[in-house]
């Protein structure tokens, strides 16, 4: 499907603007130069200034290079979990097609179950059972995402396998490998080019979230969610503060959805 | 006839059923994981939510992980935790010790109350709004749907209810979450959710209407001689809400996941305020049990729009079209 | 004036901007006639159509004067017309499966148009829709779906609803698209009864068997333009123009036999095949031979079978019984396959050079060689950097053809491979395979729903009736 002038130029601004998050996240640490746990009891709720962009926090720690640390955090836990996903999801997406049968019925009836947790709630128990580490939320969130690949993949290879052109290439003596390459995975490209940001978007927001209702990453880690726990108390004083995580998070989880297009994949 | 309708029916219950077993299957065993990850440490947390942190000693911890059988071998352990779930035996709060069935259950009944508002209020909002930019296309309602999408599809619940919640405060003076006056702070938590909700729906509804009046079976409608309204409403609503039905019941867990926060956020007290207490206090018997009072909700509902498809939509009973 | 004169049409014309799709036309149409307009796709039949109805697509504009039993407006006026649909215009659409609507049951669909159109209370409404029901063979149907009729209880249900509203003038827009011989002739029949009580038909049709089973008076489009008028009859019996005379010869029925080619060796052998389908049999306890260089035709209605024998054949469905015996020494592609859609038969995101160049090189085939025969198939070079959906279906089936001659087949089976072109791209289409076909000494098995196109084709035939 020729894709219009606009959904492309949405696509091209949501990889632009994520391209600058990441630049922020990946070389704002060095940039700033300031360790981000670095209390200052003295400089307490600092205004944006000259040496401090973004003004500093009740403990006097540089709100920028902490926000530049919480971007890394999200881009980086959200992209491997999205791509942990990603990889056995779609394998057995089209193992499942494939092979059809009791293979197919019993990948299906796994998925099922899988569905029938909410994911926040899968990223939430795992995350209590390792309060504060990043392995539990990562294995929450690769745990909760795998499924829609499945479901998604399968849903596109089936009639793709099941489909005229993969039995005249199998009738003209085409191998399996030549139907997954000229025939299932083109289909598949532009699938997961729209799912992957939409469940990366799904993994910062789930961090965030999980962040602050105080179940997820423990203060002192500089995460979006427990620096909006920590503002949220200033917001009169400081208003500020609490912005800075917000509008990142805004902005992180806007460029993932405009790069993912705006075709629901349901 | 009547066969394969009681056959699709039982397709639909015997999926639901494999559902709630995995689910007692996947939570019983995290949770029991959850025990078993900082025993110790576990014991003494315990014991001090209990007795208070200055009247706990070794023994009371010690006292706490005999009553909780801390020192089996893991399997049995394992074994035994999830044979007590499955005669559904949620065991005692450790922190209050009241029975954790007893304890949902008025936790379950204000979340019902969040989720119905919620879905009431996202349909009343969305719906309309989506048939009246599918008739309209380009008109006053399609404009205000389609900002209302742009707006509020990369807003998630959490995002907007922190916005709202500010917007609030800001405005005047106070944070609603400050009280809790169950009906007065009903309408802030479930509109946090619903407008979500509703911007989805919007969208899809819109779509689904347009499809459905564009459909042969609308066009015949409307050539046979009906007039414009009558086709709409006996050809494209009907055809129109099976889509729709189907992405409620895909975005269903938006919903679920959304009170967690939200609920937490304005200190309503459901299941999912509940769950995030009971994490702070590591009251595995509560968090088990709110987790599984939720995924219960979830499929319950997920049953229920399942129910209400197959009533709709006559195909779904037709032999062979269940693994569609 | 005259109170039989049911339809008036003067200077009917379409246009998109200033390009004009449909030239000005003027006809008209009295109680009890049948007027047809023939022509290829493009022709402008269903703009005309649409124009007398009002229904249009956005961006065209129609000029000119309809009058409908005395009510004479503006063709661009479309609004007009719309208070008459139903009321004195009938439509009968192409797919009558899709127009119904098949979350609702057949008897509440024909009930609304007596209650809301007609203007009968609820009860008698009930009770109408019972007896129109009854009377067209469908008592039983007034409780069921939709796809629970068959396409020919289907095509009759529609039938009553678009004139249950009262209308005397049915617009039929290709009503026997893709329908083999037994429900053509179920439709015609259909259409003349509706001529015969009254009222006045207008078909809008590429088949000119159709056309000729329905006699009345043609209209012979081409291009937006009238290329004949007249009665039918004489028009068949002498065409003036000589594109009427290309349409007439490309009628299937007007084919001349194919010379039947000398057979050879065995290839394959099908003993004692049975197959069901959701409970019903289609085919049992079936012996077969195929030969080299034979033409082995499978002609019947849809859904009976046919090409479930053709996939049984070349091993792509199990038989539920009996077994297929290949040929010793046969390569295992020599066995192939044309579709029904040449599109959904190519890779949709390649474009169809590489598609080609990929068998080529499978096949150790030379490109030169390749490039020669698509010359010979009377494809343009430049199409190959196309992808398949940017392709005229009567081209992509015949680069379909070149491609499975890449494997050097033993067996072509072609599934409809022309059910859905134009009869003059048909025609060539089905001409240039059998030149293939015999050139390369491969054994042809075809099914097609067309006993004419089996009857000059086939040497052989195998014939699956109605169940």
């Amino acid at each position: 499907m020729p894709e219009t002038f606009s959904a492309r130029l949405a696509r091209h601004c949501g990889l632009g603007l994520l391209i600058l998050i990441a630049c922020f996240a990946l070389l704002g640490p060095a940039l700033i130069g300031i360790d981000p746990a670095t209390q200052s009891l003295g400089d307490s709720l600092l205004p944006p200034g000259a040496s401090h962009w973004l003004g500093t926090d009740v403990y006097g720690r540089s709100v920028l290079a902490r926000i530049a640390h919480a971007a890394q955090l999200s881009l980086g836990l959200a992209l491997l979990a999205a791509l942990s996903a990603a990889l056995p999801g779609v394998l057995t997406g089209v193992t499942a097609s494939w092979c059809g049968g009791r293979i197919e019925r019993g990948l299906v009836m796994l998925a099922d179950a899988c569905m029938a947790v909410p994911g926040l709630l899968l990223v939430l128990l795992f995350a209590a059972i390792a309060p504060g580490q990043y392995w539990a939320l990562y294995i929450g969130l690769a745990l909760s995402l795998w499924v829609e690949y499945f479901r998604v993949t399968r849903a596109a290879s089936r009639p793709i396998l099941h489909g005229d052109a993969v039995q005249a290439s199998r009738l003209l003596g085409f191998g399996k490998l030549y139907v997954l390459r000229r025939h299932v995975l083109p289909a598949l490209t532009p699938l997961l080019a729209t799912l992957l940001p939409l469940s990366a978007a799904q993994a910062v927001l789930a961090l965030a979230a999980l962040g602050f209702i105080g179940v997820g990453l423990q203060p002192p880690t500089p995460e979006l969610g427990v620096m909006m726990i920590e503002f949220f108390p200033f917001y009169s004083e400081a208003p500020w503060l609490i912005a800075a995580p917000v509008t990142l998070l805004i902005l992180l989880v806007l460029g993932m959805m405009l790069l993912a297009g705006d075709k629901e994949l349901t | 006839m009547s066969s394969t309708q009681t056959s699709a029916w039982r397709g639909l219950l015997l999926r639901r059923a494999i559902q709630v077993l995995a689910l007692l299957l996947i939570i019983g065993s995290v949770c029991f994981l959850m025990v078993r990850a900082l025993p110790g440490d576990m014991a003494m947390r315990i014991a001090a939510s209990r007795y208070g942190y200055d009247f706990v000693g070794s023994a009371a911890a010690s006292a706490v992980a005999q009553e909780l059988q801390l020192q089996r071998p893991l399997w049995q352990a394992w074994l035994e935790w999830l044979g007590q779930l499955l005669r559904l035996d949620l065991g005692q709060s450790l922190v209050s010790g009241e029975a954790v069935w007893h304890e949902m259950a008025h936790h379950l009944a204000a979340s019902l109350d969040l989720a119905v508002t919620t879905l009431i209020l996202a349909m009343l909002i969305g719906l309309p709004l989506g048939v009246a930019a599918a008739v309209r296309p380009g008109g006053v309602a399609d404009r205000i749907a389609l900002l209302f999408a742009v707006v509020l599809r990369a807003t998630p619940a959490f995002l907007l209810g922190i916005l709202l919640m500010l917007l609030l405060a800001v405005h005047w003076g106070m944070l609603p979450a400050a009280h809790d006056d169950q009906g007065g702070t009903l309408w802030l938590p479930a509109l946090t959710l619903a407008l979500g909700l509703a911007a989805g729906l919007a969208r899809i509804s819109r779509s689904a209407v347009r499809e459905a009046l564009a459909s042969p079976a609308c066009e015949f409608a409307r050539s046979k001689g009906l007039s414009d309204f009558q086709a709409l409403l006996r050809h494209a609503l009907p055809l129109a809400a099976l889509p729709v039905l189907a992405y409620l019941g895909v975005h269903l867990v938006l919903l679920v996941e959304g009170t967690v926060v939200v609920e937490s956020l304005f200190a309503w007290p459901g299941v999912g305020h509940a769950l995030v207490h009971a994490v702070f206090a590591r009251d595995v018997p509560v968090i088990q049990g709110a987790a599984l009072s939720m995924g219960l909700l979830f499929i319950l509902f997920n049953l229920l729009l399942d129910a209400l498809m197959l009533a709709i939509d006559p195909r779904q009973r037709k032999p062979g079209a269940s693994d569609a | 004036m005259n109170a039989d004169l049911i339809l008036e049409a003067s200077g009917i014309s379409v246009h998109a901007g200033s390009q004009r799709l449909l030239r000005e036309l003027s006809f008209t149409l009295r109680a009890g006639e049948v007027l047809t307009i023939l022509g290829e796709s493009g022709a402008g039949k269903s703009l005309l159509a649409d124009a007398l109805m009002g229904n249009l697509p956005a961006g065209l504009v129609a000029g000119g004067e309809v009058c409908i039993q005395g009510q004479r407006s503006a063709a661009r006026d479309a609004r007009a017309r719309r208070p008459l649909w139903g009321r004195k215009i009938g439509l009968l659409p192409q797919e009558p499966s899709l127009a119904l609507n098949p979350v609702r049951r057949v008897g509440s669909q024909l009930e609304e148009v007596l209650q809301l159109v007609r203007g009968l209370p609820a009860h008698a409404a009930a009770e109408q829709s019972a007896a129109q029901l009854q009377a067209a063979g469908l008592s039983a149907s007034g409780a069921q779906y939709p796809w629970q009729l068959s396409g020919g209880m289907a095509q009759r249900a529609v039938a009553s609803m678009a004139l249950a509203g009262g209308a005397s003038l049915l617009i039929a827009d290709e009503p026997t698209k893709g329908l083999d011989a037994h429900w053509r002739d179920h439709v015609t029949g259909m259409l003349r009864t509706v001529a015969e009580t009254g009222g006045a038909v207008l078909l809008i049709t590429h088949d000119l068997r159709v056309a000729e089973a329905l006699g009345g008076r043609l209209l012979v489009l081409r291009a937006g333009e009238l290329i004949e008028a007249g009665e039918m009859a004489d028009i068949l019996r002498a065409p003036s123009h000589a594109y009427t005379r290309e349409l007439i010869a490309a009628d299937p029925a007007h084919w001349p036999v194919r010379q039947a080619p000398v057979s050879g060796p065995l290839i394959v052998q099908g003993r004692g095949l049975s197959k069901a389908f959701n409970g019903k049999s289609l085919f049992q306890a079936l012996d077969l031979d195929l030969h080299a260089g034979e033409r082995f035709v499978v002609q019947g209605p849809s859904g009976t079978g046919k090409s479930t024998l053709g996939n049984v054949l070349l091993g792509l469905l199990r038989p539920d019984a009996g077994s297929v015996i290949r040929a010793p020494g046969l390569a295992t592609t020599a066995l192939q396959k044309l579709y029904q859609d040449p599109v959904a038969s190519f890779p949709p995101r390649q474009t169809l050079g590489s598609s080609l160049r990929d068998a080529c090189q499978l096949h150790g085939e030379a490109w030169s060689a390749l490039q020669g025969r698509l010359e010979r198939l009377k494809i343009d070079a430049s199409l190959l950097t196309r992808r398949p959906s940017q392709v005229s279906g009567g081209e992509l089936q015949r680069i379909a053809l070149a491609r499975v001659l890449c494997a050097r087949p033993a067996l072509l089976f072609a599934d409809e491979p022309t059910s859905r072109l134009d009869p003059l791209t048909q025609r060539q289409a089905l001409e240039l395979l059998g030149d293939a076909m015999d050139e390369s000494g491969a054994a042809l098995m075809l099914v097609t729903h067309d006993e004419d196109i089996a009857r000059v084709f086939g040497q052989r035939q195998q014939v699956f009736a109605a169940h």
